[in-house]
């Protein structure tokens, strides 16, 4: 098949923590699994790509959130890519976008409403290790957080993972949400370096083949010594 | 009476705890007396430095240049939160020259009334506790708007000083050319996409690095950092002076089983990025922690582009070693694990010299033994 086309987001915009790395986890996964990528990075500025298969969001603060989000709401593309079922990947900031609705700078927007999710602000930052463990892995999985979001989930959507410590969508019970190929979470680390698994799973998704294991040593070691931070 | 009793424990926590006493006398004279900063701060000329990067060394240089005035108290340590002040403060002297951390900067702006106040920069850093680089730079400039008898000096190529100094009563803008930010994005200002050309950024709202005071030439981040100690010491007076570069980075020298290591203090992006650009051997020590001080957190590695290591000898370690290794070994560029410097250096058979990037408690732990 031809190459995976990753799209990174808006970079500029929502990549303040670290979320960019997941493009290149992705990369450096499908290579083993003998798949070639390229990582489209599009600004603010650009056209999104119609013919995506792993679409990325990031972490950002509230004004570069609503600019992203201003950009994404310019054309349908996302949308329209996600229907005919690529993958999307959003973190924090880029989680809320994707829901039904937030708030950034004391106001509330409406998100792109990819998630039926609502989030509003909490009392408290959520700042921390967060471990989570994946209902479609059925493996813990390890973050960090940083944010003073409250996600809830309405009928459309599932959880992405059950906190075993942390606070995930701000009440330690969840973390993140999903929905067909549209994966949410509030893990930072980045999720995808942290959690090799998961940018598996998005591969296999993206290109509906699965995969057989593959040796990583510093990968799983890694994925394994972040488990217990 | 207070001031009486701080100072004895700090004599007793330096004798006994064998602790640099820089921080608990101020903590126990603010703790018994909260106004204390204020008064000790009555009738000398005070000058304070805060930024992300190069607040150590530049309080430094900055103390050398106002100490031509007359007696001057400056940290000693890199300590920066107000207890250290306070400690600093309690020795008397005409002048004062405080190195503050950037939440504590608006506290130390309206508490001792500063003469001089130099905002060198704001970028990512520690972002479990700083949270948001525009909410630290809208606190600074709420207290740059609150201090109309204050001078501040900034380097206003950087978006965020810029914007903390745009209402200033007295300022004086200082740009290098223009220096592109890794977080600059958006306008601090008006929250708009914020537009570069180059190294220079202007937007619709008016915020850009060509409303400038003093025009310099471009150069290192310590070069830009011993420009703005002269310009600020120039306001109270104090001729510029030529400074020793060991005074300008936070680079020490040691010999650690037999090899010359020279060892540079990194802590966040920004400076990483800097650091990786002065490497110039083939052999490198990386040491990675995730401690308070350092960020607890080492997600901010995947934004840092470690190409300038590509093809060089490479050995990781520290606490969050195999964090690093894993963001080299993505990046194509394999690296060697080891628990320390020392066994780190096993790997440079025959080599007399090796460069080390050490994050803060790993570097303050090698300059203290």
């Amino acid at each position: 098949m031809s190459a995976i086309r990753i799209v990174r987001i808006h970079n500029e915009l929502l990549g303040t923590y670290g979320d960019q790395g997941n493009a290149e986890v992705l990369a450096f996964r499908a290579k083993f699994h003998g798949i070639s990528t390229t990582i489209i990075d599009v600004s603010y500025e650009d056209q999104l790509p119609r013919n995506g298969n792993i679409f990325l969001l990031g972490g950002a603060e509230d004004a570069a959130q609503l600019l992203s989000l201003e950009a994404l709401k310019r054309e349908k593309t996302l949308e329209s890519a996600i229907a005919d079922g690529a993958v999307l990947l959003a973190v924090c900031a880029g989680f809320q976008i994707i829901g039904n609705s937030f708030w950034a700078d004391g106001q509330k927007v409406g998100g792109l409403s990819l998630l039926d999710v609502e989030s509003s602000p909490g009392k408290n930052r959520c700042v921390g290790e967060v471990k989570a463990k994946s209902m479609i892995l059925n493996l813990e999985l390890s973050g960090f957080e940083n944010h003073s979001g409250v996600t809830t989930l309405n009928s459309g959507a599932k959880a992405f993972a059950k906190v075993s410590s942390g606070h995930g969508n701000g009440d330690g019970r969840f973390d993140g949400a999903v929905a067909g190929n549209v994966f949410g979470t509030y893990m930072h680390g980045p999720i995808l370096a942290r959690n090799p698994q998961l940018a598996d799973l998005l591969l296999t998704r993206a290109t509906g083949r699965a995969f057989s294991q593959i040796s990583d040593p510093l990968a799983t070691k890694y994925a394994g010594i972040a488990r217990k931070y | 009476m207070s001031l009486a009793l701080a100072k004895l424990v700090g004599y007793l926590s330096r004798k006994l705890l064998h602790k640099s006493g820089e921080t608990i006398p101020g903590k126990v004279l603010l703790t018994i007396y909260p106004r204390a900063l204020t008064v000790l701060a009555k009738g000398r000329k005070i000058v304070l430095v805060s930024g992300t990067n190069g607040k150590t060394s530049t309080t430094k240089a900055l103390a050398q240049v106002v100490s031509q005035l007359g007696t001057t108290v400056s940290n000693k340590t890199g300590s920066n939160l107000d207890r250290a002040s306070a400690t600093t403060l309690m020795s008397p002297s005409e002048y004062a020259v405080l190195e503050v951390d950037e939440l504590y900067l608006p506290k130390l702006v309206a508490e001792t009334q500063p003469r001089v106040v130099l905002l060198l920069n704001l970028s990512r850093d520690q972002l479990h506790r700083m949270h948001e680089v525009k909410k630290v730079a809208a606190r600074w400039k709420a207290a740059v708007d609150a201090a109309p008898e204050t001078t501040f000096v900034g380097d206003i190529d950087d978006p965020f000083v810029a914007y903390a100094l745009s209402a200033a009563v007295n300022s004086v803008r200082v740009s290098f050319g223009g220096s592109r930010h890794g977080d600059g994005a958006v306008c601090p200002a008006c929250g708009k996409y914020l537009k570069w050309v180059g190294s220079n950024y202007s937007c619709s709202c008016g915020l850009t690095n060509k409303n400038l005071d003093q025009e310099r030439r471009a150069g290192s981040a310590a070069f830009r950092n011993a420009e703005l100690a002269n310009i600020a010491g120039g306001i109270l007076g104090a001729p510029p002076i030529t400074f020793e570069p060991s005074i300008l980075e936070r680079v020490i020298e040691r010999k650690v089983t037999g090899v010359d290591c020279s060892i540079r203090l990194v802590k966040n992006p920004a400076s990483w990025s800097e650091a990786l650009k002065s490497i110039k051997g083939e052999s490198v020590v990386l040491i990675l922690n995730a401690r308070q001080v350092d960020g607890l957190d080492t997600s901010w590695l995947w934004d840092v582009s470690f190409e300038a290591l590509r093809g060089k000898n490479v050995a990781v370690c520290g606490e969050r070693a195999i964090d690093m290794a894993y963001r080299l070994h993505v990046a194509g560029i394999e690296s060697r694990l080891e628990n320390d410097l020392p066994g780190a250096l096993t790997h440079f058979n025959g080599v007399e010299s090796v460069e080390v990037l050490a994050a803060y408690t790993a570097f303050f732990k090698l300059v203290s033994s």
